[in-house]
């Protein structure tokens, strides 16, 4: 047996208490919502504790053959949902990859002002940001004042409870995740690599996709991911700005928990999303461990 | 010297631990003060009672109210469910009531042989499981009907006017509710709102799918948005008449012709109860007419005590949408338990909401 170094010895007492705070807070919850997701409901809510093998089924679209008919609906909004999510990752690397560029080429008190910036919206609530982007996007709100003073339009435009309105204010509240990560990949870059190639007689684009974005892609698969995870269990935007007419996986968890009483259902859409942020995150994690100088 | 100096030094201490002692007593005798006056800790929904109310029985008893609120039946089945206890009163619908009283998790007040229970219309006391009202105070009621912008619509009256609304270019906004949404489709079909019967429930699935194209949202932040004109209708609570009052110029609710659903809620002690004398106390306090008429007013809702409605003032008492006719109220139909049946509506209701 390898004893431990005085060095590991350290480590592992500083590690140990979020190691705790995390197998009780994190990992005790998760290991009750794994059981229950294999228990009957109860009628009142709760569990009752008899196996119960509907459940998981029941997220394929099986029917329990007492109240429903084969259907694929939770697959449709898990499908749904994820297709939000990755609409919301796209707009937003859009967005942040060529201000992080833009950004980390400033003078150093600009740079920190404009990270400032960006950071900003984490100190006040989300819900009272929402509010606020419903005051702009609603018929009578800024957004179309400011458009029909200007000659813009006559009418105003039905922005507000759309598609645009969900994908507006998904992108508003997850562009900090994103900017974050792909900032600082952007900031480590080292322009002597880019002189090196530009020398060497690469062209611009060449030099982007050999040199530039290989480079970077740490920070946007990381952006990425913490931007997909998070949204994939979003359903405040698409309630307070979509007008709830369609259903996400986040709002059909809650209404497992509430509305209709079934916990044990509730806790297998909840572990089914679990899993599929597993497998995302580990397809990143394999691909870090093949190329270990891109991690 | 130094003999002395330690004498003073131990008289000191003695005083200081006396002192202490002293202290210490106090505050047992402080606290032990508090808790015969007592508190009370309500767990109530949110907005749903006047703070006014319960200054005033903090006044009168001397017993400090810890007010604490939820946003939905479920919610507060749900916490008590896990465990959660110091709840003294609770305030569940008609339908959760009978759930709580088959969990076994109210507790029996005989609040119907206290002094002013004579004043309650017994035409209110619903629940299945307490007929009499041996264990919960009936606390207010009232409709889900329209609230409407007058300047958009300048007079609505049914369920029909309002869904022909989106036909000539006006929003219309519905409740962001399973039992609420399904319950209206199958009252304007003629049937029980509780109807367990899988034809009638998707024959109410397929009114809510015609209907949902044309309905902008499903949501509960529904009055800025009447208010603002940028919806002329939505299916809302009674408590609108809040905001009608303050601009009748704008706003207007109405029980609409057809009929609507209707909520009440009891007061009811819980079986769990820390402090059940204070509780009891407040369900006899709030049963004078005075103090009851003082949350009604407050709260623009139904009120259940005869002596309180006599009280109130005429904008309120004669209001047909506050206070309607009895004709009216043979209309009102309320949500009963669906045991069961719950997983009906909640697949008819998440197959909706994915439809686009």
């Amino acid at each position: 047996m390898r004893s431990f170094t005085s060095q590991q010895k350290q480590l592992l007492l500083l590690l140990s208490p979020a190691t705790l705070f995390l197998g009780i807070f994190f990992l005790g919850p998760l290991l009750i919502m794994a059981v229950y997701s294999f228990l009957e409901p109860g009628l009142y809510g709760g569990v009752e504790w008899n196996f119960y093998h509907w459940n998981y089924g029941r997220v394929l679209g099986w029917a329990d053959g007492f109240y429903e008919e084969f259907d694929i609906v939770y697959l449709q909004i898990l499908l749904r949902s994820a297709g939000l999510a990755l609409v919301t990752v796209l707009v937003t690397l859009a967005f942040c990859y060529p201000v992080a560029f833009w950004i980390s080429r400033m003078q150093s008190r600009w740079k920190s002002f404009c990270i400032f910036l960006i950071a900003l919206p984490f100190f006040s609530s989300m819900i009272i940001r929402l509010y606020a982007w419903i005051l702009i996007l609603r018929d009578s709100g800024f957004a179309n004042q400011i458009l029909m003073s200007l000659g813009i339009i006559s009418e105003p435009l039905d922005l507000m409870y759309s598609g645009t309105a969900v994908i507006i204010g998904m992108v508003y509240i997850f562009i900090p995740f994103m900017f974050l990560p792909v900032y600082s990949s952007v900031e480590n870059l080292d322009p002597k690599l880019i002189k090196a190639s530009q020398d060497l007689g690469a062209t611009p684009f060449t030099t982007f996709r050999r040199v530039i974005f290989p480079m970077t892609l740490p920070g946007v698969v990381s952006g990425c991911i913490l931007v997909f995870i998070p949204a994939l269990g979003n359903f405040v935007v698409p309630a307070m700005l979509g007008g709830a007419k369609v259903v996400m996986i986040g709002n059909l968890v809650e209404q497992q928990f509430l509305a209709a009483r079934n916990w044990p259902f509730g806790a297998t859409l909840s572990m089914v999303m679990i899993v599929f942020m597993l497998l995302v995150v580990s397809v990143y994690l394999i691909r870090a461990m093949k190329n270990p100088q891109h991690s | 010297m130094k003999a002395v100096d330690s004498a003073a030094a131990g008289s000191k201490w003695i005083k200081k631990t006396l002192a202490m002692a002293c202290l210490g007593a106090s505050c047992a005798g402080a606290a032990m003060a508090t808790q015969a006056a007592g508190v009370l800790n309500l767990y109530n929904w949110g907005d749903y009672i006047n703070p006014e109310v319960l200054e005033r029985f903090t006044a009168e008893t001397g017993v400090k109210v810890n007010l604490d609120t939820y946003s939905s039946n479920e919610e507060m089945l749900a916490k008590l469910q896990v465990g959660a206890t110091g709840y003294d009163i609770v305030f569940p619908s008609v339908h959760m009531q009978d759930i709580m009283a088959t969990l076994d998790l109210l507790e029996k007040t005989n609040i119907n042989q206290s002094a002013g229970f004579e004043n309650i219309d017994t035409a209110h006391l619903i629940a299945e499981s307490d007929p009499k009202g041996e264990y919960c105070l009936p606390y207010g009621w009232g409709t889900v009907g329209i609230v409407y912008n007058k300047k958009a619509v300048p007079e609505l009256n049914s369920w029909k006017e309002f869904f022909a609304l989106p036909g000539q270019g006006k929003k219309i906004v519905m409740l962001d509710d399973m039992r609420e949404d399904i319950g209206l489709a199958l009252l304007l079909d003629g049937k029980s709102v509780n109807s367990v019967d899988p034809k009638e429930l998707k024959a109410a699935q397929k009114f809510l799918l015609e209907q949902k194209p044309n309905v902008s949202a499903f949501t509960y932040d529904s009055i800025p948005m009447v208010q603002s004109g940028d919806i002329a209708a939505a299916q809302w609570y009674v408590g609108a008449m809040m905001y009608v009052m303050e601009d009748p110029d704008t706003l207007a609710y109405v029980i609409p012709e057809e009929g609507a659903t209707m909520y009440q809620e009891n007061m009811c002690v819980l079986k769990s109860a820390p402090n059940k004398a204070n509780a009891k106390l407040f369900l006899e306090f709030f049963m004078k007419p005075e103090i009851s008429a003082m949350n009604t007013v407050q709260q623009t809702n139904g009120s259940m005590n005869k002596a309180a409605i006599e009280l109130l003032p005429a904008e309120i008492r004669d209001n047909p949408s506050i206070n309607p006719s009895a004709e009216t109220k043979e209309k009102l139909q309320i949500f009963r338990e669906l045991g069961k049946g719950t997983k009906l509506y909640d697949r008819i209701w998440t197959k909706f909401r994915t439809a686009s």
